[in-house]
């Protein structure tokens, strides 16, 4: 078991404990958009991102596939279409360096090699440490306060390169939440 | 409601609160009780106040003292200089022309007309009430008691068109959906803005989301639709949460639900996520994504005011389209009309973005121009630079020169002057920024959004990405700017959708405006010895 988890890439062929199964079960049964009964995938993924560590595990969408009524395959095509989800195990923290026109032209390309450097890994990787995953995002929507990043749901703006070790320590710092 | 003898405005929008605006907020609360101030100073919660680069800023009324910059251990200075002995704390005082309005009635005898913008700043967005005072949901319920052609009719005297960037005459769309014959229409509001250098549509869903549930009422009622969904980007989590607390609040009051107003007429709305791609505020492409589908665009006719989500007829509009609404509808079409210009009704909400010492976002009627935009609102460019290039619509917009600065932005300049308006962007660059590297991101933003649907786009962009590459690399081939020229025309001729149709406008606007920097460029480059056989 031990060797299993070392070779496999984390969660890829776990298979799911009974208390996965119940979640998922529960979480397709409550996730219902109010007045129609109607389930939005996008909420639901959102949801097991929050519970499986920023991405989202084969097995677990093989079983969310199952629940909601649809194909493996056209749910994996799915997830695969938006950039906010991902289907590879990503770092605790997503930082997403908004590196779009007015970004650009405010200094987004040295906001990115210094985290860059901070970190020592390039865009789409996740440190060794599996603290940080580092993308590149296109407009985040908050251009009037450029450079911008985003660290999960709470956005940065107004950076200079300066600032990052700072932000950084302070999420590092912020434990496991 | 309680009576205050002075009110202290805290703006909650997200760039304040990224600043610290909450903890302000808390800090303040704290020490009014302390001082037991309670019962004579409240504390307001306001969407954005229209200045930005000034930190937090605190609004204390009636007094209309502004104090930027505000950090947690100022706030006892101002307690207890200012609400207890009311003494100005000057040290912090900053000047209220930075306020839009303000500065512009000072420089140019111009100023802002808010429509769309009436309430951001100045109301509670949380507080039903607070928009219920100032005519919130009178509109809806003008609108009930007509007869829904007659709507119609308001909406399309005003000549109200789109806000998204097509500007689609919007009493057309909903007349267009209104005579289709189908017990389930739909009303969806796009609210997935992606256009790089828009934040306008998050910031009046912030500050002013009852609104948007007033005017999607309202066109549900006047369309025959009884289920409204509004798609809002999913970085957007303020304007998600504030706008299920506004429908929640309008459900508790019957402006939501089954019988509206006790007219019997039944209407209700949900909030969908987006996932984080350009391409979905494509409306067809959002129609898709709310079924739980790649967002992918669809062929066009049928439209989506004939078989829109899950094919029955949709209003799709944008969300400041919306926001003019019910300030039609409660003051008539001809009061619209006298604002802008003859081809172009109202107004248009610019977002100020780049090299610009007041960045942030301005409502002014149509016709205003880029100089007033950049000088007079936006107070010119940082450092007293000299402008570079200005891009505006977006990414998908086109990138202008200082001569472009006094030609009257509306819908018919914008054809006969190549200018794009699209969503309102106007990004300044000094001169100083490369513009090469730039449109090397702008290529990258559309190789990178492209939805991989058709070949001319998918293909195309990449070329264009590594075209754009070489040149800034100085490693282009002698034929690369021929073969731009080819490559822009196929991808507005052949591309499935709008994405890639306006992708080359930002390189063609470019190449108009700029040649002498693509000339250089091909002059200054070599070919790697790798490459030399293959071109
Ligand atoms: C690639 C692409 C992206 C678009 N993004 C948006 C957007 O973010 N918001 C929006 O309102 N319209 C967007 N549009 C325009 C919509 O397709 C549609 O025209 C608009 O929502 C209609 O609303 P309106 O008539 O009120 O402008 C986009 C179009 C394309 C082709
Ligand atoms: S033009 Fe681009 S975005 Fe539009 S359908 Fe084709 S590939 Fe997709
Ligand atoms: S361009 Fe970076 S947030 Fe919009
Ligand atoms: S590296 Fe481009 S063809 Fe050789």
């Amino acid at each position: 078991m031990e060797l299993d988890n070392v070779t496999r890439p984390a969660g890829q062929a776990q298979p799911l404990s009974d208390e996965d199964k119940r979640f998922l079960r529960e979480l397709v049964e409550t996730n219902r958009i109010e007045h129609h009964g109607r389930l939005s995938y996008m909420d639901i993924m959102f949801d097991l991102e929050h519970r499986y560590g920023n991405s989202l595990p084969g097995p677990v969408l093989g079983e969310v596939a199952r629940l909601v009524g649809t194909s493996p395959a056209q749910l994996n095509g799915f997830v695969t279409f938006y950039t906010m989800l991902s289907t590879t195990p990503r770092g605790k923290h997503v930082i997403r360096v908004c590196t779009s026109g007015p970004c650009h032209v405010s200094g987004a390309p040295a906001i990115l090699s210094s985290l860059r450097q901070l970190l020592g890994v390039d865009i789409g990787e996740t440190t060794p440490d599996g603290m940080f995953a580092l993308e590149a995002s296109s407009c985040l929507g908050i251009c009037g306060v450029s450079p911008t990043l985003m660290i999960d749901d709470d956005a940065y703006g107004n950076l200079t390169p300066e600032d990052l070790p700072r932000i950084l320590n302070a999420k590092r710092a912020g434990g496991t939440q | 409601m309680k009576l205050f003898s002075t009110q202290i405005i805290v703006p909650v929008d997200s760039n304040s609160v990224l600043q610290g605006a909450l903890e302000i907020r808390h800090v303040l609360e704290e020490t009014i009780a302390k001082f037991n101030l309670g019962s004579q100073v409240s504390v307001v919660e306001t969407g954005s106040l229209g200045i930005y680069d000034r930190g937090v800023v605190l609004a204390v009324f009636p007094d209309d003292v502004y104090y930027g910059n505000v950090i947690p251990s100022d706030v006892e200075e101002i307690v207890t200089e200012h609400l207890l002995k009311g003494r100005v704390v000057s040290r912090l005082a900053i000047d209220r022309s930075l306020s839009f309005k303000r500065l512009v009635e000072k420089e140019s005898g111009k100023s802002q007309q808010k429509i769309v913008l009436r309430n951001a700043g100045l109301i509670d967005p949380e507080n039903i009430d607070e928009y219920i005072a100032r005519d919130g949901y009178g509109a809806l319920a003008k609108a009930l008691a007509m007869q829904p052609g007659e709507v119609i009719q308001i909406l399309t005297d005003s000549k109200l068109q789109g806000r998204g960037g097509a500007g689609f005459p919007t009493g057309l769309k909903w007349a267009m959906v209104a005579k289709e014959q189908s017990e389930e229409k739909y009303i969806v509001c796009n609210a997935d803005e992606g256009e790089p250098g828009t934040f306008k549509d998050r910031l009046i869903l912030e500050g002013d989301p009852h609104s948007i549930v007033e005017a999607m009422t309202i066109a549900g009622y006047a369309t025959g639709a009884h289920v409204g969904i509004a798609y809002v980007r999913g970085e957007y989590f303020m304007s998600i949460a504030r706008l299920k607390k506004a429908i929640k609040d309008a459900q508790a009051y019957g402006l939501l639900g089954d019988d509206i107003l006790g007219t019997g007429f039944k209407f209700d709305i949900e909030v969908y996520r987006g996932g984080g791609a350009y391409v979905c505020g494509e409306e067809f492409a959002l129609l898709e994504s709310i079924e739980n589908r790649r967002g992918e665009p669809r062929n066009k006719p049928p439209f989506p005011p004939q078989q829109g989500l899950f094919s029955k007829p949709t209003v799709v509009n944008n969300v400041e389209t919306f926001a003019n609404v019910p300030s039609i509808l409660l003051n008539g079409s001809d009061w619209f009309k006298s604002f802008g210009t003859p081809s172009s009704a109202g107004t248009k909400v610019f977002s100020l973005s780049g090299d610009i010492v007041n960045r942030g976002i301005v409502e002014v009627p149509f016709g205003v121009t880029l100089r007033e935009l950049i000088y007079d609102f936006g107070g010119g460019v940082k450092g007293g630079k000299h402008i570079g290039f200005i891009q505006t619509g977006g990414s998908a917009g086109t990138v202008l020169n200082d001569k472009y600065l006094d030609i009257p932005l509306d819908f018919a300049s914008m054809k006969a002057y190549n200018v794009s308006i699209g969503s309102g962007v106007v990004l300044v660059a000094a001169s100083d920024v490369p513009l090469l590297p730039f449109l090397a991101e702008v290529a990258h933003f559309f190789w990178h959004e492209s939805c991989g649907k058709c070949t001319p786009c998918r293909e195309g962009t990449l070329q264009v990405k590594a075209i754009m590459d070489a040149l800034v690399n100085r490693t282009a081939d002698p034929a690369s700017l021929q073969r731009l020229g080819v490559l822009l025309n196929l991808l507005s001729d052949t591309s499935f959708c709008g994405l890639g149709q306006a992708a080359p406008l930002a390189f063609e606007s470019a190449l108009r405006n700029f040649q002498s920097e693509f000339d250089t460029a091909l002059a200054e480059s070599h070919v790697p010895e790798t490459c030399q056989e293959e071109t």
